[in-house]
């Protein structure tokens, strides 16, 4: 190709790419614009997305933080987030490191049951685990969710960091072993450092879930107290008889900020994981 | 190995906590479930269950709520897998070919994965309204229609509206898989093609996917799971209705154990049943993919 054409080609690439990222961030930048305008204009005909700069207001926002629990809902939601990213990664990466590195009694059976309860959907044994929960008095208790949280995380998770460690090289493990380390030595010294990028890659999107899940949440989440944000913005929604949006989106708005935060400070991260997973399949 | 002999208890140490998560949590429940399904399942103290044989299955495959909903799933699966993938493959090609603005671009498409299912359903739902913008984008900017679409008030547009939804928000990850498969391919192909002539298309077509094959794979078989995993859109954007025409299974399997009747056996057969057809369509996908191994 001439010089000419490629520049052209460059060109029709930025346009488009441009355009698809208008159809992405439009429904975004709405719902920002939607939550910055009083509750009586959110239903107004016709619809702005840019609304005037003299309708603003933050009166949404201030009912939200002030007028609802939102700082319990948020610290519910990060209480969660963190406590199941920990014991999932520590689970995951002990059960990784012994697939990939020892050849015990059942290993490979193991290692088939936790891909195949990948296949399986968390919340299609709601049932027996309601009945679970109910049973270990885990009905409105934080406790309830990041235990199951953690039990569903850590098959994928698993999976992404055995495959990661299995590219780590053992000569490393068989120096340990020479110096009179223990397999604890190698685990904590060599696997967790190396593993890193796998286990931070996991972490992140574990952090992600408790802001997303819903089904679960709102089974045994009951006490508004102990709500997590999904659950809570579901209810809230629900209790203003499904019209006022801007406080829903104010809501929703904020309950993205730590999200967005992570995003942005560990963006590689994201890649990196997803990466990883997909070119070993 | 001597050392390995040593270590064994440390390594049942290690296994241990996974394994108790795991057992309790996941294992049993499964077992749990499976029982389940062949008892009138009661929940509460001093129930007595009832063995019923094959009779919730009978129920579900007689139910027609049951079919409406898991033709729904398929629906949903159908449309949004191969339309993420193709978008998804698209956006990744484009962005692939420059330099300037790559991360940029890569940030934006990746908006609508982080945000939440709860958030984005709300925001599609506003969308969607009588009111709303996209019927007052096609009313009176676009002037495709006289009235506005009742989007949500029907099956069929309702489903469209979250099938849409899906596909939104699922492009940026099909994005970043496949830039990662594509950075992989040797650049050497290409440069051998276009020195025998090789147009961009027939490069595509030629080198990329043969090339990325196994990443085409991991994102089909991780949609297919994510599309019967659909409950939080539905939930959130029509509940079910109108008149459960629009319940996809795990909506309708939720329905049903916690409504009035609370049919717990019921809802466990048609997880039982759900189950088995996501692991079918999985190993069909390794199957029909992956007969050269070139993973």
């Amino acid at each position: 190709m001439d010089k000419n054409s490629l520049q052209k080609s460059l060109i029709i690439r930025y346009i488009i790419l441009a355009l698809g990222v208008l159809f992405m961030i439009i429904p975004m930048i709405y719902m920002i614009t939607s939550s910055l305008r009083p509750n009586s204009m959110t239903f107004s005909y016709p619809p702005q997305i840019f609304p005037k700069l003299s309708q603003l207001t933050l009166e949404n926002y201030r009912y939200v933080l002030l007028r609802q629990n939102f700082f319990q809902y948020m610290s519910n939601t990060l209480i969660v987030a963190a406590l199941s990213v920990l014991f999932s990664a520590l689970a995951a990466s002990m059960l990784g490191y012994c697939i990939s590195r020892f050849k015990f009694w059942g290993r490979d059976f193991l290692y088939t049951v936790i891909i195949t309860i990948m296949l399986i959907p968390g919340l299609a044994m709601l049932v027996p685990e309601f009945e679970l929960a109910v049973t270990l008095k885990l009905v409105n208790n934080l406790w309830g969710v990041i235990l199951f949280y953690t039990a569903w995380s850590i098959p994928f998770s698993t999976f992404l960091i055995k495959g990661y460690i299995d590219g780590i090289p053992k000569e490393l493990d068989e120096a340990t072993y020479m110096d009179g380390g223990t397999v604890f030595t190698i685990f904590f010294r060599i696997i967790i450092p190396m593993a890193s990028p796998s286990i931070a890659a996991v972490s992140i999107f574990n952090f992600l879930f408790p802001f997303e899940e819903l089904g679960w949440s709102q089974t045994i989440l009951k006490i508004d107290s102990m709500r997590t944000l999904p659950v809570a913005i579901t209810q809230f929604f629900q209790a203003h008889n499904r019209t006022d949006w801007g406080y829903v989106f104010a809501m929703t708005c904020l309950s993205m900020v730590p999200v967005v935060i992570i995003y942005l400070f560990l963006q590689r991260y994201f890649i990196s994981g997803l990466s990883s997973g997909a070119i070993k399949g | 190995m001597d050392n390995n002999l040593k270590n064994n208890w440390r390594i049942g140490v290690l296994l241990l906590p996974g394994l108790v998560i795991l057992g309790v949590f996941t294992f049993y429940p499964i077992i749990k479930m499976i029982v389940m399904s062949f008892f009138d399942w009661k929940i509460g103290y001093k129930q007595t269950s009832s063995f019923v044989g094959l009779r919730n299955y009978i129920d579900v495959f007689s139910d027609p709520i049951a079919k409406t909903a898991l033709v729904n799933t398929l629906y949903y699966a159908v449309i949004t897998v191969p339309g993420q993938i193709v978008l998804g493959l698209f956006v990744a090609v484009l962005i692939n070919g420059i330099k300037k603005f790559s991360v940029t671009f890569r940030l934006f498409y990746y908006l609508p994965v982080i945000t939440s299912w709860v958030v984005v359903a709300l925001l599609f739902r506003y969308i969607f309204s009588n009111q709303g913008l996209l019927n007052y984008m096609l009313t009176d900017i676009l002037k495709c229609t006289d009235e506005p679409i009742g989007w949500l008030s029907h099956r069929w547009t309702a489903l469209t509206a979250t099938t849409i939804l899906g596909i939104w928000k699922g492009i940026g990850w099909n994005m970043v898989v496949f830039l990662a498969a594509l950075q992989a391919v040797p650049i050497e192909y290409y440069d051998a093609a276009s020195m025998d002539g090789c147009g961009a298309v027939k490069q595509f077509f030629y080198i990329t996917l043969p090339n990325i094959k196994g990443s085409i794979l991991f994102a089909l078989v991780m949609l297919f799971i994510g599309a019967f995993n659909t409950y939080t859109p539905i939930m959130v954007i029509t509940g079910g209705n109108p008149a459960h025409q629009t319940e996809v299974v795990l909506t309708w399997m939720y329905y049903q154990t916690f409504s009035a009747v609370g049919k717990m056996g019921y809802a466990s057969a048609l997880s039982v049943i759900v189950a088995i057809i996501v692991a079918i369509i999985s190993v069909v996908l390794f199957k029909f993919i992956k007969p050269d191994n070139e993973i």
